[in-house]
């Protein structure tokens, strides 16, 4: 019983700030992916490889109502997805995080997340819209981002458990900061051409960020309210 | 006079099995929403899930936004 509540509310909270994300990103992201598959379209009908005929525009139209009607149901999996990690994390070390509430602490390790699995590989992998990122590339692209996000993870576990055990923060951040730089320097760059206008992919690129930082405060703070509402404190012990 | 009172909190501990079950939730998740090009479907459908991708084009604006690979 005491599982299954622990259970239901991470992938409660999970799922509210998932389908959180899905909303924002309807309201703010679409619109430049319209904008992005637009070019993308024009492209392909002016380098021969589609023509400009309803057949095309049809299917086109068919796909993208599939994938705006995927950005609740895509954003609920992430969540649900992200937010398993993070309330593993969050009942394991909330003891060590620093506030003096639960939504604090969790609002804390929100920021730990947002800043090791998107905002540090960000630096060297940005969101890219479409039209910039080749099929030919993809798995490549898919292995460098992972190996990237994976190492930064790990990195920030490891420095956090040398914390636990000497107390010197200098030595979390420190440690963090300098493998990860080593790591921006080795990984390989994005090997795609940008061929599109800057104001359309730094726009893009701003929402991501609006996007994903509303995502993890938005799961923080569900979590961080439910952990409160169900007094989960006083079932487990961390 | 108050009489002292002893008060006994007990707190289980973490149950593994429910750290496991999140864990391969996350990783299921990760997957089909940022990484899976028909690999899933492939399970049910065969060969023809990879043309189709209808995990990867569900997820295909979010994977734009949300900083995964995509084309």
């Amino acid at each position: 019983m005491k599982s299954f509540l622990f259970i239901g509310i991470i992938l409660l909270a999970g799922l509210m700030a998932g389908v959180t994300l899905g909303l924002v990103n309807l309201l703010l992201v679409e619109p430049l992916i319209d904008s992005a598959t637009n070019i993308e379209n024009q492209n392909l009908i002016n380098s021969g490889k589609s023509s400009d005929s309803p057949s095309f525009w049809a299917n086109y139209y068919s796909y993208r109502a599939w994938q705006k009607g995927g950005e609740i149901l895509a954003g609920a999996i992430l969540g649900i997805s992200y937010g398993s990690l993070f309330g593993i994390v969050f009942v394991v070390s909330k003891n060590t995080l620093p506030g003096n509430n639960i939504i604090k602490k969790s609002l804390v390790l929100g920021l730990v997340f947002w800043l090791v699995l998107y905002a540090v590989p960000f630096t060297k992998y940005p969101a890219n819209p479409p039209s910039v990122g080749q099929s030919s590339t993809i798995e490549f692209r898919q292995d460098v981002y992972l190996i990237f996000v994976v190492i930064s993870g790990f990195t920030a576990l490891g420095f956090f458990w040398l914390y636990k055990k000497i107390q010197k923060k200098i030595i979390l951040f420190a440690g963090y900061g300098g493998i990860m730089i080593i790591t921006y320097m080795v990984m390989p760059e994005n090997p795609d051409p940008i061929q599109m206008e800057f104001g359309l992919l730094a726009e893009f690129r701003a929402m991501s960020v609006i996007g994903m930082s509303v995502f993890w405060g938005a799961l923080s703070v569900f979590l961080g309210i439910l952990w409160e509402k169900t007094a989960m404190d006083k079932i487990f012990k961390s | 006079m108050s009489q002292p009172k002893e008060i006994l909190i007990s707190k289980s501990s973490i149950p593994r099995i429910a750290i496991i079950a999140l864990a391969a939730i996350f990783a299921l998740g990760l997957f089909a929403v940022g990484f899976d090009e028909g690999h899933l479907f492939s399970i049910a459908f065969g060969d023809k899930a990879f043309d189709q991708m209808y995990l990867h084009e569900l997820s295909h604006d979010l994977r734009h936004a949300a900083g995964f690979p995509c084309h």
